[in-house]
């Protein structure tokens, strides 16, 4: 193809160090170093930019939990792990909605990562679950709960917040909220 | 009611590691005893990192929603995605197709290049071929133009003017070598490797097969003894490794090689191409494989290409046998039988065979 990623493209080593680092810098440069490949490959096979967007980021949340519990070695180029991991996440999008999927246009080299996308796969249920079981939950009750597990607010903090008289009210509040999301959680 | 909700922060506050280590060995005391409790710290401990995995994916995917946010993606898809003409997506998406099919047309007129360039040659060679019978000046059959053989001075006047090689078919002096060597009017003596010279007589030609059998008629010649070759009954395979002796020069030289074809110039089916080193003078040699049996007798070589000989198959030799009278040969060479030398290394092989094997000098 004629196009070529731009030259801002971050080399491996700088990804993964950074991405061990918590850089938020390292991130965003591999995300705008490979999306051109991925929209490439995604706007080439059936699919639109929002596709592209939603498997982009699979695969780079894929890559990014490989690299942070220490199994990814750079036995392979980032850039093919990541058309890898993309491609076979939109092929299984395709078959999923029973599009045509004979003739894919690729890129690039091909790894196979089933493995990996499998894993990502189940996380995904997971987070899909906890997901729909906050949702359920409705107001303050989700709001409470995302204060306190997600941003790490002090029940002191919550209790402010939400004009609870004291924080004892808030911790009952909390609890029963607790008691509910887990119910939803695991029930579900 | 508080006291679940006391049990509840306790267990989240173990879980995360903020209690003492009184309280914790104490919390753990009361986890042994009651299994409920036990459960519930459990249960917890799976929520919490199902919790903490939700905090931690939301969290990248708010990251990744920023960067993508960053970028302009509409110039992007529109430098990437499918060009609007047909013919050029038809291209981009089927370049490797393209590619391997251009490279299948490079390589077919390649070959139909060399092709024809090669039957061009070979019609070269089919007009030397042709020459084969006028013996004089033909590079095509290996025969040997001697000059001022030193040891030839001894017994005869004149110099030989050409040299083949010969080999023994009986033991009572039967020799058989290729037609074209003694096509001609001059005569014929063979020299065994000792350096004895024997005055031999034409006894059968076969110019369409290209052999001929030569008589020793010297009175000095005495019986060969039993023969350690045989005759191959069946053909060669190719890629079979086989071996000439041969005379283009004075003394014995040793050619080997494999089975190349199992046609000669030209689809010629009464020879074997072998990829072997032949020279003028190997002409009429024998061609042994590895266990002593004679598949052909060398005849020729291509002129334009290297390691490209011709040797008339063994089937031809035995025909020439049985058109001669079958009382006149003594100890003749077996046919299609174990040949002694099989099993013998290359050296030993070529020990026992060259007394049989002889130079053919023609004046």
């Amino acid at each position: 193809m004629s196009f070529k990623l731009n030259s801002s493209v971050p080399t491996d080593r700088e990804v993964v160090l950074g991405i061990l680092n918590n850089s938020e810098e390292a991130l965003n440069k591999l995300y705008a170093g490979y999306y051109p490949m991925v929209l490439q490959f995604i706007l080439n096979n059936n699919g639109d930019e929002d596709d592209a967007k939603d498997v982009y980021q699979e695969a780079i949340i894929v890559l990014y939990n490989k690299i942070k519990t220490g199994n990814f070695e750079l036995s392979s180029k980032l850039k093919t792990y990541i058309y890898s991991v993309s491609r076979r996440i939109w092929l299984k999008k395709l078959a999923q909605h029973s599009k045509k999927t004979n003739n894919i246009a690729d890129f690039e080299g091909v790894l196979v990562v089933d493995e990996d996308v499998e894993q990502r796969e189940q996380k995904d249920l997971q987070f899909d679950k906890m997901k729909v079981a906050l949702e359920s939950l409705g107001e303050p009750c989700k709001t409470i709960i995302q204060d306190f597990y997600i941003n790490s607010l002090s029940m002191q903090d919550i209790c402010e917040k939400f004009g609870y008289t004291n924080t004892d009210n808030a911790k009952t509040q909390k609890y029963k909220c607790l008691q509910r999301l887990k119910k939803l959680f695991f029930q579900s | 009611m508080r006291n679940e909700i006391e049990l509840e922060a306790i267990i989240e506050d173990y879980l995360n590691g903020k209690l003492t280590a009184d309280e914790q060995k104490a919390f753990e005391q009361l986890r042994n005893n009651d299994p409920i409790v036990d459960h519930k710290v459990v249960a917890h401990k799976v929520f919490l990192e199902s919790m903490k995995q939700y905090a931690d994916v939301l969290l990248l995917k708010q990251q990744l929603d920023a960067a993508h946010d960053k970028i302009d993606v509409a110039a992007i898809s529109a430098k990437v995605g499918p060009h609007p003409s047909k013919i050029v997506r038809l291209f981009r998406n089927n370049k490797s197709a393209i590619a391997v099919a251009a490279s299948f047309l490079i390589l077919a007129m390649i070959m139909l290049y060399s092709i024809q360039s090669q039957t061009k040659q070979e019609g070269n060679m089919e007009l030397l071929a042709g020459k084969v019978s006028e013996l004089k000046g033909s590079q095509d059959n290996i025969i040997r133009t001697i000059n001022n053989n030193p040891r030839n001075r001894a017994t005869e006047s004149l110099p030989a003017k050409f040299g083949g090689t010969g080999f023994a078919i009986s033991s009572n002096g039967y020799i058989l070598t290729s037609y074209h060597v003694i096509n001609g009017k001059g005569s014929i003596s063979v020299q065994n490797s000792k350096g004895e010279i024997f005055k031999v007589v034409r006894y059968y030609t076969d110019p369409i097969n290209d052999i001929a059998i030569l008589k020793i008629s010297d009175a000095a010649f005495e019986n060969l003894g039993a023969l350690p070759y045989s005759i191959k009954k069946g053909s060669a395979g190719i890629g079979d490794a086989v071996y000439t002796l041969g005379y283009p020069k004075d003394d014995v030289v040793l050619g080997d090689g494999y089975v190349s074809s199992k046609t000669g110039l030209n689809g010629d089916t009464i020879a074997y191409q072998v990829a072997i080193p032949v020279n003028p003078g190997n002409s009429g040699g024998p061609l042994l494989d590895n266990s002593g049996n004679i598949v052909g007798v060398i005849n020729g070589k291509e002129s334009k290409t290297d390691g490209a000989a011709f040797a008339v198959k063994s089937k031809y030799i035995m025909e020439a046998l049985n058109a001669i009278p079958q009382d006149s040969l003594s100890r003749r060479v077996a046919y299609g039988k174990r040949s002694s030398l099989q099993g013998l290394k290359r050296n030993k092989q070529v020990q026992k065979i060259q007394d049989y094997v002889f130079m053919i000098k023609v004046y």
